[in-house]
């Protein structure tokens, strides 16, 4: 089977001159749940929002599901995205619109342009966004508003939102970063559901080494831009844990 | 520094009074004269109500249309001079172009457009059309300035156009606001509106000017009576509509 995700020499330079991520090179396979680890400002944002180019990267070539992401034009930089769903760590959801709107923002890579501007969705895609909305068990919130729900709530509406997109891979940058322990829990075992039952890619930034290994199949370490670690979650020694979190080089 | 400072602007100040011709010994010497013209507009004439009236409603009806006509428009020009969503080769013209426009105000407007297309109300609903419209872009582009950009990145995310970003992820965010600004600017498009009638654009403001030359105060004074009662009334309900929009 071929890679799900390429990534060949990446470097985001941030101006001035900040080398955010730093020459990145990473394959992940079908079906992996990788967990991105490092401290804050090691480059796991950049680098998760290089991979649908919401952030351009400097040099260096991606791919996802066989589709070019770098150099793609406008419309097959678009076809490449609704490929890939991204879950935020402020969720990010249209706070005035309600659940099942942001949800079906979801399908927009998928229906008719002109029909979508004036606000209608085909049966099919409504019916889609409402079983997304059941998957993460929220369906019957489908009619409030957005920013009536609690934290957790919201960022299940947003892996939704993500679902209805029908992606082969999630990216999710530090999902549970503003969501207390429990549930924490529940989002990463939320994400782990999907993984399993949908055979889905997951790529999801921590800072947390404890959730990381409880979750992943395969941990990324990252350390001033640049891939310090790479294997399973078993091969995280505390010297591992040292090198992507420790002070000193 | 300070001193020169304070220096400089009494000099100024001085100046001001000297080149306006401000007196205040003529002020006090005028108030019997505005006693009198107070005395002479009381008690108002109520025979020219219904001619108020219907001026007051002009003036409605010029600041209503005009106000909305203007809100249309200023839709795609908040957009496009909005700096986070317009590229800069389009971003920069469309900020000059505003800014030209808005620096002239809606009653000048009114003697140009009254000059082109002739004396009634139309000439007033367009020149409160030229100068909403600018004015209202400015406003509109900056409420989309100030957006929260984690729903747009995550609409980004999903694939879709750029005018499905703006529709799902800018839009929603800004519409509340857009609507608020709308009413403001229909309150004080009322007021622009009362004096468009002294300039032959239609409107109680062309009543009042009429029975001020015929020196008929009383009837005047229906007339201005009409218009705080009008003004008083579009800003109550506007306001207490806008409490409810934010």
């Amino acid at each position: 089977m071929s890679a799900m995700i390429e990534v060949a020499g990446l470097r985001v330079v941030l101006p001035p001159a900040v080398a955010a991520v730093d020459g990145i090179d990473l394959v992940v396979q079908p079906g992996e749940f990788v967990v991105i680890l490092g401290r804050s400002g090691a480059g796991k944002t950049t680098f998760l929002r290089t991979i649908n180019r919401l952030v351009e990267p400097t040099a260096g070539v991606v791919r996802v599901a066989g589709r070019a992401v770098t150099g793609a034009d406008a419309a097959g930089l678009r076809a490449a995205r609704r490929q890939i769903g991204m879950v935020f760590q402020q969720f990010n959801l249209v706070r005035r619109a309600s659940v099942l709107d942001n949800v079906l923002a979801g399908r927009l890579g998928y229906v008719p342009a002109l029909p979508s501007l004036l606000g209608r969705f085909p049966a099919a895609d409504r019916a889609r966004a409402l079983e997304c909305l059941s998957q993460v068990g929220l369906a019957h919130l489908a009619g409030r508003r957005a920013d009536t729900l609690s934290g957790g709530e919201q960022q299940r509406v947003a892996i939704a939102r993500a679902l209805a997109q029908a992606p082969a891979v999630i990216l999710a940058d530090e999902p549970t970063a503003s969501l207390d322990p429990a549930l924490t829990a529940d989002i990463m075992g939320l994400l782990r559901t999907i993984n399993t039952e949908r055979g889905l890619t997951l790529v999801v930034s921590q800072h947390q080494l404890q959730t990381a290994l409880a979750y992943a199949t395969r941990v990324v370490g990252l350390r001033r831009g640049r891939v310090a670690f790479d294997g399973p979650p078993a091969a995280v020694t505390p010297v591992v844990a040292d090198a992507i979190y420790g002070e000193t080089r | 520094m300070r001193r020169a400072a304070l220096f400089v602007g009494l000099v100024i100040f001085g100046w001001l009074l000297w080149d306006t011709g401000a007196d205040p010994v003529r002020f006090v010497r005028g108030v019997p004269w505005m006693l009198e013209f107070l005395r002479r507009m009381l008690p108002p004439d109520v025979q020219v109500l219904p001619s108020a009236l219907a001026g007051a409603l002009i003036t409605v009806e010029i600041a209503l249309l005009g106000t909305a006509v203007a809100a249309t428009l200023a839709l795609p020009l908040g957009f496009v001079s909005a700096r986070n969503v317009a590229p800069p080769r389009v971003f920069y013209p469309a900020r000059a172009v505003l800014n030209l426009f808005r620096s002239v105000d809606t009653l000048v407007y009114a003697l140009i457009f009254v000059a082109a297309v002739g004396l009634g109300p139309f000439p007033g609903v367009l020149a409160v059309v030229a100068y909403t419209t600018t004015s209202l872009a400015k406003l509109y582009s900056e409420a989309i300035e100030g957006i929260d950009p984690g729903p747009v990145d995550a609409v980004t995310a999903t694939g879709a156009t750029r005018l499905q970003i703006l529709r799902y992820g800018v839009l929603p965010q800004v519409l509340p606001l857009f609507l608020s600004y709308v009413l403001y600017r229909l309150e004080t498009n009322i007021r622009a509106a009362t004096v468009l009638g002294f300039v032959g654009a239609g409107g109680i403001g062309f009543y009042l000017q009429t029975y001020l030359r015929m020196i008929d105060y009383p009837a005047a004074s229906t007339a201005l009576l009409v218009t705080i009662v009008m003004v008083m009334a579009i800003d109550a309900l506007s306001s207490r509509l806008r409490a409810r929009l934010v």
